[in-house]
């Protein structure tokens, strides 16, 4: 990953120099071992902080869409022709290129507003999982040497096999590598498994109703509604959302059962060929709810019912955006 | 006040035999998360942990909780209060610093002005069981800088600390002598005194993580517009996780929920770095951007709780630190803060 590190920077440093990106948003080392956080770099000196590792763990398309709709809110109020034009760089693997394909299809900026660093990805440690692994013990220090975690913890020196607390979502991933980008940085990264992908969705879809039900109810009772999944995830962008409307109110604002459901059913039906398996809204989440299960359901439905892969290809239009007047005339449309 | 010695393979019993008397809130794993809850009868509390994911104040101030109901009559409407329904209950195994963010929370809601019913009402029926940590939880906690100890009966009813073989069990206060007759008979001797000391002067010493959190007050005092403000909130994804697990970030939102003729109404956690939290009705949000938001939680946390109360509303345990999703340090901005 060392090569491109470096390569990153320069092609990081030559954007912002040549002023072809007014920002690119990256990752750089967290205060914590074994973290790396988002970061915005403006000055080409200041390019040198960024990473890319197995640490780099947040869809970073999110950070895309917030500023370029900050940056339009601030030109509202601007004279048309005095308006300033800003591009967002953005390191990206394939996950973060996906969700990209997602905001574009949905017009949410348009493609020269934007600058795809693409690099290649072999998985992103699953930071809970790798606690768990350890038996909940302070992490110390750490490296990820040759496809091992080295860590000094509170209870001594441990090993873990990177590929043992890769992501559940990298493990899997079918897209691992950026499908569009503007600078692509290395070679492309080797695959994972993506004939696994619906293993565990396949798995859980055999079993009996109730049980699947019960598996929700209890997931959703460790939700405690700080929202951290949404926030996380680039395709939930909605200035307002239904959560947060009151007039009228659709959830309640308390930790009633029903509405933590409610909340988590409806962020789940709006991801419909838009989640692009990025595992985000997982790794946020304070307490640990599955909710890559139903999501990964939701995925498989979708491609299973009408081939859409969520921003797999630009041409790839979601099913949702795609309806056809001349042939989606299911009665079920007019009669329901 | 007395003071008693325990085995330390018989804690885990107390605490069940007690749970079989009285609603007792402790540490139980759940899956992969360590939280306080109910233990049911018969359940043994983890003790095997470093600290709780939650921190302890959803017992005193829960993340949802009902403050009155009422019912629409043909005579007009009908409430009914929903205070002083608190059951006797014990908060056994809080770390120093969660126990420290209860005398924090008691300056708030149990204030001369301003009395709060609902709080104060749990408070007063649990009795506070500290476990002094004799080894830094974790290398992230900073409890030393914000007025804190790894061993320290503030805020408890009863300490407990691990010297060696057994724990040195104190009762800090009368409420916490009621639960006497749970740990034994077992008088503990000055020798236990010097083992005490010496462990709390050993883990004070480890805890390597240090803010100048006093020090920068007299610089919030007079920065409320200083450039650094834009630096910190860009990556913040404006999520709860931090407030919602601050032992000490106690922020509602009031709501009435209305079925038919029946409604109740609901305080709720928020969270300051939620958009919504000051949104007003006119559609006006005085705190704009996650830029106000963010200054304000620093604000509030070293200055103004210091202005109202002086006190630091932060006991660090590192809950925020560890936990936020985009690590948005609150350490390093208490450092940054200092270096204006």
């Amino acid at each position: 990953m060392e090569n491109i590190e470096t390569k990153l920077r320069e092609e990081a440093k030559r954007l912002l120099l040549e002023k072809k990106a007014d920002v690119i948003i990256g990752y750089e080392k967290g205060t914590l071992p074994l973290t790396a956080t988002p970061c915005f770099i403006t000055k080409p000196e200041e390019a040198d902080k960024l990473v890319w590792n197995n640490l780099c763990t947040q869809n970073l398309a999110k950070f895309v869409h917030d500023l370029i709709t900050q940056h339009k809110n601030s030109q509202k109020r601007v004279k048309p022709e005095d308006r300033k034009k800003k591009v967002v760089g953005v390191v990206a693997r394939g996950c973060t290129t996906r969700s990209l394909i997602i905001h574009l299809q949905e017009r949410q900026y348009g493609r020269e507003d934007i600058c795809i660093l693409g690099v290649p990805c072999d998985g992103y440690v699953d930071g809970k999982g790798l606690k768990g692994k350890i038996g909940g013990a302070d992490i110390i220090d750490g490296v990820i040497e040759g496809g091992q975690i080295k860590m000094k913890t509170s209870d001594g020196d441990k090993t873990v096999a990177l590929k043992e607390v890769l992501a559940d979502c990298c493990v899997t991933c079918r897209f691992n590598n950026p499908i569009i980008s503007d600078v692509l940085i290395g070679s492309p990264a080797p695959p994972m498994n993506p004939e696994a992908e619906y293993d565990d969705v396949t798995a859980f879809e055999s079993k009996p109703i109730e049980e699947r039900w019960a598996y929700f109810i209890k997931e959703m009772e460790k939700c405690m509604r700080c929202n951290a999944c949404r926030q996380a995830c680039p395709s939930c962008y909605c200035p307002i959302c239904f959560v947060e409307q009151s007039q009228p109110q659709w959830v309640g604002i308390g930790e009633d059962a029903t509405d933590t459901q409610v909340f988590q059913l409806m962020r789940l039906y709006h991801m419909v060929g838009r989640c692009v398996d990025c595992g985000s809204c997982v790794s946020v989440c304070p307490m640990g709810v599955d909710l890559r299960k139903f999501l990964k359901k939701i995925d498989k439905d979708c491609f299973e019912f009408f081939g859409n892969r969520a921003g797999s290809g630009m041409e790839d239009m979601p099913p949702l955006g795609k309806f056809d007047e001349h042939h989606d005339k299911g009665d079920f449309v007019y009669n329901p | 006040m007395e003071k008693r010695l325990i085995k330390k393979d018989a804690l885990a019993g107390i605490a069940k035999k007690m749970a079989g008397d009285l609603l007792v809130w402790a540490p139980v794993k759940k899956e992969d998360n360590v939280l306080f809850a109910p233990l049911g009868a018969g359940d043994e509390p983890f003790l095997a942990y470093l600290n709780t994911k939650n921190a302890p104040k959803n017992v005193f101030f829960p993340h949802t909780e009902t403050l009155m109901k009422f019912t629409r009559t043909p005579k007009g409407m009908e409430f009914s209060s929903e205070v002083n329904k608190a059951d006797q209950s014990v908060l056994f195994g809080v770390r120093p610093c969660d126990a420290h963010s209860f005398v924090l929370l008691d300056k708030l809601f149990d204030q001369e002005k301003y009395k709060d019913g609902y709080y104060i009402d749990k408070r007063k029926n649990t009795t506070v069981i500290s476990l002094a940590c004799v080894k830094p939880p974790y290398t992230s906690c900073f409890c030393t800088s914000v007025d804190g100890e790894p061993v320290s009966a503030d805020g408890a009813d009863i300490l407990l600390t691990d010297i060696g073989g057994d724990y040195l069990v104190e009762f800090v206060t009368e409420k916490g002598e009621k639960l006497a007759q749970y740990f034994g008979e077992t008088k503990a001797d000055a020798a236990a005194d010097a083992k005490k000391a010496e462990a709390a002067a050993k883990v004070k010493e480890a805890i390597a993580s240090k803010i100048p959190a006093h020090e920068i007050k007299p610089i919030l005092d007079v920065n409320f517009d200083n450039p650094f403000w834009n630096t910190i909130h860009g990556k913040c994804l404006a999520c709860g996780t931090c407030t919602y697990l601050c032992p000490t970030c106690h922020c509602f939102d009031i709501s009435d929920e209305v079925k038919g003729s029946d409604g109740v109404r609901l305080r709720s956690w928020d969270s300051c770095m939620f958009p919504l939290f000051t949104k007003e009705t006119s559609g006006h949000n005085p705190r704009s951007s996650q830029k106000e938001r963010w200054r304000q939680r620093a604000m509030h946390k070293f200055k103004y709780y210091v202005d109202m109360f002086d006190a630091i509303a932060c006991v660090g345990c590192g809950r925020c630190v560890m936990s936020c999703p985009v690590n948005i340090d609150i350490r390093k901005i208490v450092a940054d803060i200092s270096k204006l």
